[in-house]
């Protein structure tokens, strides 16, 4: 009878956790901004730890990768750099440092930022987990002007848009994932079309649809190989931040359209410090508030406008 | 004090997984250390106690993903109800089984992860990646069980199955 007694007891458990999990699966998919502001909080509350683990652990994952990720060849010559590197500690740091600076100075040249208000930022980590590919963490958020769908860009192009933005660090999604759509503009042609990036090659992106995009039949209408591609004015991005160079123009999968194939500007496989364009963000129109009508169908029941025990309608109005 | 221990240990293996396994990689695949540490409480805590510590565990690893809040919680309180259950009725305290549950643990619970993050509407999770992923991953949570061991057992206490954390053995 106790163990009958203590099984019921784990399964009423179980069912109040499941219960609990699907409450806040459909809180978050619903999107109440509560459970996000939640999730904020923890990752701000924690902020200060993972910095601090971060620096802490970084050595580590550098002798990890120069030990497992380039083949034994690389293994070798990170050992004897590493030597080298003990030798010259002050050299290499400062060179270190002076790469960095270029690369920070790299990302502030942005020609085409007009007068767009930039917030630099730093690349704090890469994607956490399996299953969440193609999003680095940077180290600005709301406290410095940051907001979701914000473009992120370097000197060479648009590397993604701002994802999911804490008190102090953002997550951005980056332009080599496929399910990251661009509105770009063709250069050569001033088409627009809409693009992203094509899974498993590495730094190409595909335009493969607008509003009057070419048939198979119509490669007059398309871009010449090694034009430009950039965002277009009505994309939600900033106007004319460069995406990439056309590489092939060929039949899409459905062999009644054309694709463009464009390679990236941008390596996002290898990011230190980006920009972010801090503007306003494309929203939906605001609603028009709902004014009732006022006119009376000519044919209404004069009663019903007045109905017994109901007031007239000046009282109504006092 | 069990708490107290409970949720220091939680804490840092969060952070580790989000700092240190951020960057290290093994074949492409990063560690799952929030799955095995979910296992290893279902492995530890019995059917009872097991769930309800990996489902804190899983919730602090949404806080993390890009997948709705609760689809870790809801997959790891699940493989730790398998894992405590089981481990109660059919196995023995071996280091052997031990590796064997964590592997085939972290198999299940990545694999139900994508499963059901797929039906929640999430794109792209389910695919012959994700096979290789929860391979890699299961076959390094088994190897990795054994070191974790202590930390559960510093965390908790001793091995309890049915019979439970605060209730009579």
């Amino acid at each position: 009878m106790v163990p009958a007694q203590r099984t019921g007891r784990v399964r009423h458990r179980l069912i109040l956790l499941t219960l609990v999990a699907v409450t806040l699966l459909t809180v978050d998919l619903r999107g109440f901004d509560s459970a996000r502001a939640a999730q904020g909080f923890v990752r701000d509350l924690l902020h200060p730890v993972n910095s601090l683990a971060t620096t802490v652990f970084s050595p580590v994952a550098d002798v990890w990768n120069s030990l497992f990720a380039y083949g034994d060849l690389e293994a070798e010559n990170a050992a004897l750099r590493s030597e080298i590197d003990a030798m010259r500690g002050a050299a290499i740091s400062a060179e270190a440092d002076r790469s960095a600076y270029q690369q920070l100075l790299g990302s502030l040249d942005l020609p085409y930022a007009g007068n767009t208000a930039i917030v630099t930022a730093r690349v704090q980590r890469g994607p956490v987990g399996n299953f969440a590919g193609d999003v680095v963490t940077i180290n600005r958020g709301h406290r410095h002007g940051l907001s979701e769908g914000m473009a992120v860009v370097t000197g060479a192009g648009l590397v993604g848009r701002v994802e999911r933005v804490d008190g102090v660090t953002s997550t951005v999604q980056l332009l080599s994932d496929p399910n990251l759509f661009v509105g770009v503009r063709l250069v050569s042609t001033n088409d627009v079309g809409l693009g992203h990036a094509v899974p498993g090659e590495a730094g190409m992106f595909v335009i493969n649809q607008g509003p009057n995009w070419p048939r198979i039949s119509e490669t007059a209408l398309l871009p010449e190989t090694g034009s430009a591609v950039v965002t277009d004015a009505d994309s939600r991005y900033t106007a004319d931040v460069p995406i990439g160079r056309v590489v092939e123009v060929r039949p899409a999968a459905d062999e009644s359209s054309l694709e463009v194939l464009v390679e990236l500007a941008n390596d996002v496989e290898d990011l230190a410090f980006v920009s972010v364009l801090v503007n306003e963000q494309h929203e939906d129109p605001p609603l028009l508030d709902v004014v009732p009508s006022t006119s009376v169908p000519l044919d209404l029941d004069p009663d019903l406008l007045n109905p017994p025990g109901a007031g007239s309608a000046d009282e109504v109005d006092r | 004090m069990i708490p107290v221990r409970l949720g220091a240990l939680i804490l840092v293996a969060v952070v580790v997984q989000v700092t240190a396994f951020a960057d290290v990689r093994i074949a492409g695949v990063a560690p799952e250390l929030l799955v095995l540490f979910a296992v290893m409480f279902g492995y530890w805590l019995g059917p009872r106690h097991g769930p309800t510590a990996a489902f804190v565990v899983g919730l602090f690893w949404d806080v993390y993903l890009p997948t709705p809040l609760g689809l870790s919680a809801i997959v790891f309180s699940m493989v730790a109800f398998a894992v405590g259950t089981g481990g109660a009725e059919l196995f023995r305290d071996s280091k052997l089984q031990l590796a064997a549950i964590a592997g085939v643990g972290t198999f299940s619970a990545i694999t139900g992860y994508a499963l059901l993050g797929e039906v929640m509407g999430q794109r792209g999770l389910v695919d012959l990646e994700m096979l290789r992923v929860s391979l890699i991953a299961g076959l390094v949570n088994a190897a990795a069980a054994p070191l974790t061991r202590p930390l559960i057992a510093w965390s908790v206490g001793p091995k309890s199955g049915l019979g439970v954390l605060g209730a009579p053995r």
